[in-house]
């Protein structure tokens, strides 16, 4: 709101949803434009880092596997199959990982009054979810140059990448609220926490490989749900994919109206806003 | 305006409650110009954070004016961020405010005087230019209200003199709650004063009366 412009004495709800909406995406705005000065900043490479940063690791994982030259059931392209494994699950633990100390890290911002916790949390997911999606196509299509094979379906894999974003997106509000005991308490238990989920959320597997009765009980867990849906993006119908879209939707919604909760639970109790 | 009520304000550590301010009533006009005086944890800081909005009172209400734009709290920490350049800031705060980013960052550069510093992460500065920098920004807005720790006036002889001439020149339309040790800032640029004592907010009209209870406590 400018200073001079006076709000009407008594706005209807919708207009006051519309302001309020307005100022939110202006303060979201804002925080992402900050976020990539303060995580990549200016020297050193800068933004190139964004995208370097998890396509570094990707690749040098799925050039590993192509060396050693594991062969993988239904023959399935080896450096395909792992940037469509590594790079959302980057994603993933990036969310989850940094979830904990997002509101330390920016303490200083809580100082004006319009920027909320939720601001900011969505500002730095945004810009996870932004720069995985793009490097998870680049690579994609990287792969495609040498081997022939492009994205069969560039769209899905895009949703589906999305949606481990949301999800974790959720997740990462409940973990933040949780770090009302403490930042370190609660980054103790997430780091270890995302390394041992490596084989769980279905980065490097699919459910096809696995006896039937099993299936049923992988099928449970939304992300690789999502994993085998970015798989039938990229592959396309050459091997059984095994995902309900229902499901993970669903779980999206869930994950977030959680994650909501907790936050709003957590709400002033953050003992340290008290000392900045 | 703006108004406390029977304001009950702290924090909880370690699970426990510990209330800092224990029935504060005030009211703050348009004009006024206070000086809060009270010994260190008296809980001028937690005042501060009730009026600057980031701190909700446990009970009793906190009210004012729909239009009255209260400012964050200016001192040396918090509300500006130290990895990024002063440049940076100004253009956040400008966004979160709805300002023109690039008009904002040149009348701060203008007012704060940082010269190159202004293009260097915050991190490096001195805590003067840090204090300029936060006056500088919270000038650009043009609040209502400004909540304003002492620290920040204590820059060189050169920006305090220009420190007391912004606050001089908005005196009329604007309030300016001010957090102070010194007697000599108080009848500078206080129009009333207030003491902090266990948790009570005690109002005086006269500052030399202000000045020797508090310097008794």
């Amino acid at each position: 709101m400018q200073a001079g412009e006076r709000p009407i004495a008594a706005p209807s709800g919708l207009r006051r949803f519309h302001a309020a909406l307005q100022l939110q995406l202006r303060v979201i705005g804002a925080l992402l434009l900050r976020e990539l000065h303060t995580r990549f900043g200016r020297h050193h490479g800068g933004y190139v880092w964004m995208f370097f940063e998890p396509m570094l690791l990707a690749a040098c994982i799925a050039g590993l596997h192509t060396v050693l030259g594991h062969h993988l059931p239904g023959d399935m392209d080896i450096p395909s199959f792992y940037l469509t494994g590594y790079v959302p699950y980057y994603l993933f633990r990036g969310i989850i990982n940094r979830s904990g100390s997002a509101l330390l890290g920016n303490a200083p911002l809580f100082f004006h009054k319009q920027v909320t916790y939720l601001d900011v949390i969505i500002a730095r997911n945004a810009l996870e979810i932004l720069s995985v999606l793009f490097v998870q196509n680049f690579l994609l299509y990287l792969v495609g140059v040498f081997t022939g094979t492009f994205p069969d379906n560039p769209a899905q894999v895009s949703l589906g990448v999305l949606l481990i974003g949301l999800f974790c997106h959720g997740v990462s509000m409940a973990i933040t609220a949780a770090t009302v005991i403490g930042t370190e308490e609660v980054d103790r238990v997430t780091h270890p926490m995302t390394y041992l989920m490596i084989p769980l959320v279905g980065a490097f597997s699919m459910i096809w490989w696995f006896p039937s009765d099993m299936q049923a009980i992988m099928m449970l867990n939304p992300t690789m749900n999502m994993f085998e849906y970015i798989r039938e993006g990229h592959f396309g119908p050459m091997v059984p994919y095994h995902y309900d879209m229902t499901f993970m939707v669903s779980s999206v919604i869930a994950a977030n109206f959680f994650g909501l909760f907790c936050l709003r639970a957590a709400g002033n109790k953050y003992p340290y806003l008290a000392d900045v | 305006m703006m108004e406390l009520r029977d304001v009950w304000a702290g924090y909880k550590v370690h699970g426990r409650e510990h209330m800092v301010l224990r029935g504060v009533n005030a009211t703050f006009w348009r004009g006024d110009a206070v000086g809060i005086l009270g010994r260190n944890g008296a809980g001028k800081s937690t005042l501060i954070k009730v009026l600057g909005g980031r701190l909700q009172p446990k009970s009793g209400s906190f009210r004012h004016d729909p239009d009255f734009r209260i400012s964050w709290p200016l001192g040396f920490t918090g509300a500006i961020h130290g990895s990024i350049t002063g440049a940076d800031n100004a253009r956040f705060v400008a966004r979160i405010y709805g300002r023109d980013p690039y008009e904002m960052e040149q009348e701060v550069e203008a007012f704060a005087e940082l010269g190159s510093h202004m293009y260097k992460p915050v991190n490096t500065y001195s805590s003067g230019m840090r204090g300029r920098l936060a006056f500088a920004m919270s000038m650009a807005i043009d609040f209502d209200c400004y909540l304003v720790d002492e620290a920040i006036a204590a820059g060189d002889a050169r920006f305090q003199s220009r420190f007391r001439n912004a606050m001089e020149e908005r005196r009329d339309r604007s309030t300016m709650i001010l957090v102070t040790h010194s007697a000599g800032i108080l009848r500078d640029l206080c129009t009333s004063a207030a003491i902090l004592q266990q948790g009570k907010l005690a109002f005086y009209e006269d500052l030399d009366e202000a000045i020797s209870i508090y310097e008794r406590l």
